[in-house]
């Protein structure tokens, strides 16, 4: 297995922190589109799986999800978050989800397609605490079915294709060549 | 995260940063075993009284960042007030059903929400975050690697903050016309996110690279702060063991709701 060093560590944290402001910012926004829609609202929720995907697509070590997303709930939960604790618990059971989908890749498939994937099982966590902390289970069955496809969707859109867009246009600047291990093509690349 | 706001310190800032951490996930994970409405609302009193006497900020600033939480209030408890599941009704129109049931439950949720806020609060108000993470590898044992990556990345922070100024003063005087609607979110993320980002990870690169030419490893190490434990830990766990224990005994002996147990019972 490829073990972290410090600089993936630090860059992934440093990712992580970004986002832990953006989740920060996002709990208005949330808690605004939340009470009117019938959930609908709830699409807007994957923003908070982010971190994890985006910090893998950019660095594809074992781990690098799991860290990022407890890290930015982290940062969150220290800048003052209203969700307070709970978004440390959220962050590293959602962190967990992502992680499991890029490991059931064995590290190897880093496509929109895993990305999107890798959103729903973010999304899964998610509500797997929201039965504890939320009782959404004893919501009319209509509800919490609209409850979990705007989640799921949400997981899919954000956490999954624009997380992956923006890793794309990442690598333009030439910055992840900096981070990524040496993949098989670029040995292959040696060989010409 | 106080790097500038002015306050006094008071015993929660003098406890060990790693024991608050661990003992308030505890708190957190308890709270979830409260299923009883009268409960969870006199316990609610505890972390806010120590928000309003004990974290040594003003009164005003408090006030305003417990807003977001009236908010929050309403948007946690809502959805399960209005369509939560339960026998006897009190108001039916079209998709909404309350019924006492659900009303409780989202009043719980509601009340749990803001005790897990005020919780929040507290910590962030009364830690400092340089010191929980040299007490998170001194008392946690948390790999330094870990710990030192935290705190090199938190000042990046403010480098970022600037960088964004200037991107924003260089496209000012180039005359970028901001873009309208949907093709607004695409332009902030080429012209702020990315390269924001870019020159972000390229600086923890070399800062690490710096780190490890100067021997920052991950073995024993010596602090310039040294962490322990105190009398104000001890101080903190017998207010919360016998405020919990009095707010139980209120909540089962001057009950506020009919209701005791607002998880659903078929």
């Amino acid at each position: 297995m490829k073990r972290l060093k410090l600089s993936d560590i630090l860059i992934t944290i440093v990712i992580a922190l970004v986002f832990g402001i953006i989740y920060k910012l996002w709990g208005p926004v949330y808690n605004l589109v939340k009470p009117f829609g019938l959930h609908v609202g709830d699409i807007v929720y994957g923003m908070w799986f982010i971190a994890g995907t985006v910090a893998m697509l950019i660095l594809r070590k074992p781990g690098v999800a799991l860290l990022a997303e407890t890290a930015a709930a982290s940062g969150e939960f220290l800048v003052g978050s209203e969700y307070g604790l709970s978004v440390l618990l959220y962050g590293i059971v959602q962190g967990l989800g992502t992680e499991l989908v890029f490991a059931l890749f064995r590290y190897k498939r880093y496509t929109a397609f895993v990305a999107a994937l890798s959103g729903i099982a973010a999304a899964a966590g998610s509500l797997i605490m929201d039965v504890a902390y939320g009782y959404i289970l004893d919501l009319a069955l209509w509800n919490l079915l609209l409850l979990i496809s705007a989640r799921v969707l949400g997981g899919i859109l954000i956490a999954g294709i624009f997380a992956y867009f923006l890793v794309e246009a990442l690598e333009k600047t030439g910055v992840t060549s900096l981070v990524r291990p040496a993949s098989h093509e670029d040995f292959k690349a040696l060989d010409k | 995260m106080q790097l500038t706001l002015d306050y006094n310190e008071t015993w929660l800032h003098r406890m060990n940063p790693a024991f608050k951490l661990v003992f308030f996930l505890f708190l957190f994970l308890g709270l979830l075993f409260i299923h009883n409405p009268n409960i969870i609302t006199y316990v609610t009193l505890l972390p806010l009284i120590l928000v309003a006497f004990f974290t040594g900020h003003k009164r005003k600033l408090l006030l305003i960042l417990m807003i977001p939480f009236l908010l929050l209030f309403v948007s946690s408890s809502s959805s399960m007030i209005f369509f939560g599941q339960g026998t006897t009704t009190w108001w039916k129109w079209g998709l909404i059903h309350i019924t006492e049931e659900s009303f409780y439950r989202g009043l719980h949720i509601g009340f749990r929400a803001l005790n897990f806020a005020l919780l929040g609060l507290i910590f962030a108000l009364t830690t400092r975050p340089v010191l929980l993470f040299y007490s998170l590898t001194q008392q946690l044992k948390v790999p330094p690697r870990f710990a030192y990556s935290f705190m090199a990345a938190v000042r990046i922070l403010p480098m970022m903050v600037e960088e964004f100024q200037q991107l924003k003063n260089a496209l000012l005087v180039r005359g970028v016309k901001k873009e309208k609607g949907w093709k607004r979110i695409t332009q902030s993320i080429t012209l702020y996110a990315v390269p924001l980002l870019s020159q972000s990870i390229r600086r923890a690169h070399r800062i690490a690279v710096a780190m490890e030419s100067k021997q920052f490893h991950n073995g024993k190490r010596t602090y310039y702060y040294e962490t322990r434990l105190s009398k104000f830990d001890g101080l903190f766990v017998l207010y919360i063991v016998l405020g919990v224990v009095t707010m139980v005994w209120l909540g089962l002996e001057v009950p506020t709701y009919e209701i005791t147990d607002v998880r659903n019972s078929d």
